[in-house]
């Protein structure tokens, strides 16, 4: 569900030095060391356009619940979240985004579907929750998808190198750089393509269950319509004969 | 384990931990639905935690069981596993699949009764991600991973999208099997309303002939 460009990128470089200190106590610091020492190497040589992470997932969520997702971000990147309900009566839930600082940045009551943006973004966990307690028999299925972008984003990555100036003599090392631009460029489209597919197909999702019960309540309800309606005239017949019988007796 | 093996597990942990997480309490079970297509290669890496992320001052026994049920419910696989690891499965058929994630932590651990959190990430497709590949030599090798990785993207994207067209074929055929059931079940209920009419009142006016009423 990602094609993840490989990760020796910026955020991850920052979580080897907390890495480094839980892992210190157990004395593997000279060997980690080293690793950082050969990854930060490896930047160097990698040019990072802004790494960008999504999850996706779809789950159940059960009548009178609540659930919550966590995310962690880095400082001064975006998130992105988008969430639909693609099955259950009422086909709406409560949604809520609370900052890493315990502030409720978004809240939502009985939406069926919406995108937030949070940017900038602390440092920290944010909390994802969606709230079904207002519904008391009927469970949810909720489609959400979190798009985390660190510091530098996806805009203009072919600006950004526009201004680069062709070194004498190097022309081979320039050309190289200009393939593996376009790749990071069309990388990044096509991560944009699979965002907005994954978008599509739970609209898709969405509409098929609605349809299915559809067809579900047009069966049920149509024979249950026949049965009252035969029943409805027998028992008018037969009242209206009781109805004479008994006159009759009474007559006589 | 060489220093590439360290490598390896070491970028998967540090991408999981920036991973999404969701909490789990002990001996529950949380279940994530899935829409895989046919004979898709789907991995998945988690790394189970405690809430609190305090030191390990004992580490203790967190283990999580993952199921995973194919659109019918039928167990597909259900494998036990430490609390760091990976697992592939292939999807036989297409639809929702239930990946079902467990934790059985034993009861000696400390944090009985306290939540954990597991970081998930699911990736779908053979991915030709490599972190053992040397990424400080070649530039021309780089750059050949770096295309074998968009080839894949786009495979998946295609293949998503084939997916998503045979879904929207049973999607319209629902739409029209509705439609003429519709249409039906009212020409139904019409034809019989007419029919129970005309019997009723031929059996009163029967009834009434012979009661001589009328």
């Amino acid at each position: 569900m990602r094609g993840r460009w490989l990760n020796l990128d910026s955020p991850v470089l920052g979580n080897i030095f907390n890495m480094d200190l839980s892992w210190r106590k157990e004395g593997y610091r000279s060997r980690l060391l080293v690793l950082a020492v050969v990854f930060g190497w490896c930047l160097g040589s990698v040019r990072c356009f802004g790494q960008s992470q999504d999850s996706e997932f779809t789950f159940l969520l059960q009548a009178g619940k609540s659930e919550c997702f966590f995310q962690t971000a880095a400082k001064n990147g975006t998130m992105e979240v988008e969430y639909q309900v693609i099955a259950g009566a009422g086909m709406d839930v409560d949604f809520t985004i609370i900052s890493p600082t315990n502030i409720r940045l978004i809240i939502e009551s009985r939406r069926s579907d919406g995108v937030h943006v949070v940017e900038p973004t602390e440092e920290g966990d944010y909390q994802i929750c969606f709230d079904n307690s207002f519904s008391r028999f009927s469970e949810k299925m909720v489609f959400f998808e979190i798009i985390i972008e660190s510091q530098g984003g996806d805009v203009g990555g072919d600006e950004e190198w526009a201004g680069l100036e062709e070194p004498d003599g190097s022309l081979l090392e320039y050309k190289l750089e200009d393939i593996r631009e376009s790749m990071e460029s069309l990388h990044r489209r096509l991560e944009r393509s699979r965002q907005m597919q994954t978008v599509l197909r739970a609209f898709e999702a969405r509409d098929r269950n609605l349809l299915e019960d559809n067809l579900w309540r047009v069966s049920f309800w149509s024979c249950a319509s026949v049965l009252v309606m035969l029943c409805v005239a027998f028992t008018q017949v037969y009242t209206v004969r009781k109805l004479f019988d008994d006159r009759r007796r009474v007559c006589t | 384990m060489g220093l590439r093996g360290t490598c390896f597990l070491l970028q998967s942990y540090l991408v999981l931990a920036a991973a999404m997480y969701f909490d789990l309490g002990e001996q529950e079970e949380k279940c994530i639905i899935e829409e895989i297509p046919e004979d898709m290669l789907v991995t998945g890496y988690f790394l189970l935690e405690p809430w609190d992320s305090k030191p390990f001052t004992h580490s203790p026994h967190l283990g999580v069981t993952v199921t995973v049920r194919d659109p019918d419910h039928e167990v597909l696989m259900s494998k036990r596993y430490g609390k760091f690891s990976k697992f592939t499965f292939t999807a036989h058929a297409s639809g929702q699949h239930y990946l079902c994630f467990q934790t059985n932590s034993t009861r000696f651990s400390v944090f009985a009764g306290e939540k954990l959190r597991l970081h998930l990430d699911v990736q779908m497709g053979e991915h030709s991600i490599n972190p053992k590949a040397d990424r400080t030599k070649d530039n021309m090798e780089t750059l050949e991973n770096s295309l074998r990785h968009l080839t894949d993207q786009m495979m998946y994207i295609m293949r998503q999208q084939e997916y998503q067209r045979e879904k929207e074929e049973t999607f319209r055929q629902i739409s029209e099997d509705t439609n003429s059931k519709v249409l039906w079940w009212a020409v139904v209920q019409t034809s019989i309303l007419l029919s129970v009419g005309f019997w009723q009142m031929k059996r009163l006016k029967d009834f009434f002939i012979a009661k001589k009423l009328v």
